[in-house]
This record gives C-alpha cells, structure tokens and sequence, in this order.
C-alpha cells in the first residue's frame, strides 16, 4: 500500500487556475462591483475634500491597522494550508482554524469600530463620508462573514477526511474567496484610513 | 511563502511609521499608492497562486488593483 505522505505531488507545469471556473468569474464580479464603489468614493472625496477630511479623524487608525494584519496573517495561514494539503503534509486543519480565529480580531475590531462610532452620533447620514465608510466597510464586512464561513466548513470537510490532496479544486477555491477578500482590503484600509 | 508575509508586513507598516517624522500628506498618499499596488501584486501571485494560472486570468487579477489605484490617484490629483 502506497503512503501518500511521502509521495508530494510535483507541481503542475502547464498554466493552471487555482480553483473553480465558476469562482474567478464571482470573484471579479465582487472586484469589478467593489471597483466602482472605491471610484465612486474618489469622486465624492473629490468634490468635498474637508468633510472626508473631518471623517477620517473620527476613525481609529490602529484598529485599521491592526485588522489589516489579521487579515494579511490569516490569508497566510490560508495559503500556507493550501500549501500543505497539496503535498499530503499535514496541519492543514489547525491553519484552517487558526485563520479564522485572527480574523476574528477583524470582525470584533470592525464590530467595536461601529459601535463606537454610533454611540457618538455618527451613522449613514451623518454626511457623504460616513454614508460610504458605513456602506462600503459593512460590505466587506458581509464578504469577511461569507469567508470565515468557508474557512469553518474548508476546515470540518479537511477534519473529516473529505480532503486528501488529490482533488484541490474545493480548497483552492475557497482559499481564492479568502484572498479576495484580503485583496479587496488592502485597497480599502488606506482609502479610508489614510488617503481620506 | 514567510518571505512574502513579511514582505506584505513591511508594506502596511510603512505608511503609518511614514506619519511618525510628519513627512508631507502628499507624498504619504504616493507612497500608500505605490505600496498598495506592490502588496496587491504579491498577494494574487503569491497567495493567490496566480503566477501559475493562464496569463490572461493572472493578467486581469494582477490588473485590477493598479487600474483602481489609477483612477483613485487620477481623482487625488484633482483634489
């Protein structure tokens, strides 16, 4: 009987998508959709540069920060997973998991960031500023909600054995959706945080 | 696979130690650009496995990150 541990998988030479079809054609719907939103938020900063300026004091920067590197470090944990599974190595699983509790940090910090910034007063209408931080940050936030979902469920179908590195379609998938998500932050964070 | 993690480390961390000297909000703001785009490039090749994927599928991940930074900088210099 063979043992698949000490029989890594070489990598594929031809040109290959990492995951489903079916993903990268959703994954640059949510791009091309998340595309517009950060245009439209540079038109509107555009055309009243000190209320967007005024905005942004209200924000805790640190927490933008430090949600930035829970996300950067659980889509390493994601990758590194992703990684794993394809050699038949094992620790997929606690990687899996452990991405998902660091990403909790950005969900809580998110969460406290909202709670904060209502308990002061400010909300959708307070003016066109917080109308776009609330709506494209929440949006996000959905997507993140939708990710740790996958990472729980990646994570259970690679407990229960679902996942041998055989097929990587269902993995790599997922993982794609995570990054996405990574990616779509890293545009965000300073957009808001910073540039604003 | 670390290497790029730290990379990507480095890059967030660099704009906010830039704000610590006090250095100008105009070249802060082309310094978070550019960073942007380097991050962005080595999160879809890297972590996203893209610089194995067919080149017209890496090309439009790898794109769409410069292409929203150039509009966002387009309206920046308006501003």
């Amino acid at each position: 009987m063979t043992d698949l541990a000490f029989e890594p998988e070489p990598e594929s030479s031809s040109p290959q998508l990492p995951g489903d079809i079916a993903v990268w054609i959703f994954i640059f719907a949510e791009l091309a959709v998340f595309g517009i939103m950060f245009i439209g938020f540079s038109v509107a900063r555009s055309m009243d540069p000190a209320t967007f300026h005024a905005g942004r004091e209200a924000l805790h920067p640190l927490i933008g920060l430090l949600n930035t590197v829970a996300l950067i470090t659980a889509s390493y944990l994601v990758a590194t997973a992703v990684h794993q599974l394809r050699h038949r190595r094992s620790g997929v699983q606690w990687r899996l998991w452990l991405a998902v509790a660091i990403s909790c940090i950005y969900t809580v910090g998110k969460l406290y960031e909202y709670v904060n910034l209502y308990s002061q007063g400010y909300n959708l209408g307070t003016d066109t500023f917080f109308m776009f931080y609330f709506f494209l940050t929440f949006f996000h936030f959905m997507h993140v909600i939708l990710g740790q979902v996958i990472l729980i469920v990646l994570a259970v179908k690679v407990g229960n054995g679902d996942y041998d590195g055989s097929d990587m379609n269902g993995m790599e998938s997922g993982a794609s959706y995570w990054h996405m998500v990574d990616l779509v932050w890293l545009v965000l964070f300073p957009m808001i945080y910073v540039l604003a | 696979m670390l290497t790029v993690y730290f990379a990507l480390m480095i890059c967030t961390a660099l704009p906010v130690i830039a704000l610590k000297p006090g250095i100008g909000p105009e070249f802060l703001a082309w310094l978070v650009f550019g960073l942007v785009i380097v991050k962005a490039l080595l999160l879809v090749d890297h972590f996203m496995e893209m610089k194995n994927a067919p080149r017209g599928w890496r090309l439009a991940a790898q794109l769409w990150t410069p292409a929203v930074i150039i509009a966002v900088a387009g309206f920046h210099i308006i501003t």
